[in-house]
């Protein structure tokens, strides 16, 4: 099958160790909040003060401006724009790349300085890159981290749900 | 590729729904955010212009719950279908597992759903994905138009791979739900 379309397996080991890694980078900035995204806009990780319950649309949001914004660095003959900075009255987001497929962002506040966040975050995306590595090497299938009947029992669930 | 995260036993899949201007890919999303149960939809997102245009996307999440104990999420998004906007679709294909593409069956639009349907091919492709292999559902659209063209003269022009194919009224719901309910099995089996 192409590999392109196979799924990325985040085994709960590495998934650990993406959260210990953001947690830090949320004390050490004195930032708000951190998320780790896939390209896809589908939030893996979380950390920060309490729950955000728009967490999945700001997921959508981010990998879109990003998504975009490869589209313009193209225009402009450049690969991609790695970092992106979005400043706002009250927050700010600071948004880096690792290796083309995760997203990683800091919300922030005016009490923390960019600059922190520039440095801190380059350090957690050689992190996360190191992670992503060893999740993409680790070929486990579908049916040893689901189970067989997931196909199944997942089809029953479309059914009974997608109707009028 | 559908995102699997072992330690918060979710699964992701992002589904687009993909086609020429005005073919009624929003309306699908609409239809969808009306009818399913308040427990599975998140809020519909969309980014369009003062005329209702899509500009950007939409986007609608939905939670199917935990299936053999992993909690399921579809986000379904739509592309901006003016041709204007080929950079805006790319970014939105990015990711993707599936796609819903949709044709407007109105004799006039034939050629505007063969440019979309080539454009996606070169979109899916670039993505270094295998076309081919690609798992894509085609949903003929406003049947109820006097002017529709017959299906077998859409698969002629448009279902040269033989993909599932369904006929629908998106204003309506016709078809809707038998669409979204066939891209979701391919895109599962294809985990």
């Amino acid at each position: 099958m192409d590999p392109q379309l196979t799924s990325l397996i985040v085994p709960a080991e590495e998934a650990a160790q993406i959260e210990e890694c953001l947690s830090h980078l949320v004390e050490d900035t004195g930032g708000n909040y951190a998320l780790l995204l896939d390209k896809s806009g589908q939030v893996i990780v979380s950390q920060g003060d309490g729950i955000r319950q728009d967490i999945t649309a700001l997921g959508a949001l981010i990998a879109g401006t990003f998504a975009s914004s490869r589209e313009v660095a193209k225009l402009l003959r450049e690969k991609d724009f790695r970092m992106l900075f979005q400043q706002g009255v009250r927050e700010n987001i600071f948004i880096a790349l690792i290796e083309e497929q995760w997203i990683l962002c800091v919300i922030f506040n005016k009490g923390t300085h960019i600059g922190l966040v520039k440095v801190l975050t380059k350090k957690a995306t050689d992190e996360l890159a190191a992670v992503l590595e060893r999740v993409r090497q680790q070929h486990k299938s579908r049916d040893e981290v689901l189970g067989s009947s997931f196909r199944t029992s997942m089809e029953d669930t479309i059914d009974l749900l997608f109707k009028d | 590729m559908a995102l699997i995260n072992v330690a918060a036993r979710e699964i992701h899949c992002k589904i687009v729904y993909y086609g020429p201007g005005m073919c009624g890919k929003t309306t699908n999303l609409q239809y969808i955010h009306e009818s399913v149960s308040p427990d599975v939809k998140g809020d519909l997102l969309s980014i369009a212009t003062e005329t209702e245009r899509t500009l950007f996307f939409d986007f609608l999440p939905l939670d199917l719950g935990k299936v053999r104990g992993f909690q399921t999420r579809f986000h379904l998004y739509t592309v901006p279908g003016q041709v204007l906007y080929e950079r805006t679709r790319v970014a939105v294909l990015n990711g993707s597992d599936g796609v819903v593409f949709v044709a407007d069956s109105q004799k006039d639009k034939l050629e505007e759903n063969i440019k979309s349907l080539k454009e996606l091919a070169m979109n899916v492709t670039r993505q270094n994905k295998k076309f081919q292999e690609f798992p894509i559902v085609l949903q003929y659209n406003k049947r109820d138009m006097p002017n529709a063209l017959p299906v077998a003269v859409m698969d002629r022009y448009l279902n040269g791979m033989n993909w599932t194919r369904h006929e629908a009224i998106a204003t309506t719901g016709v078809g809707v739900f038998d669409t979204l309910k066939s891209i979701s099995r391919l895109v599962i089996s294809k985990l």
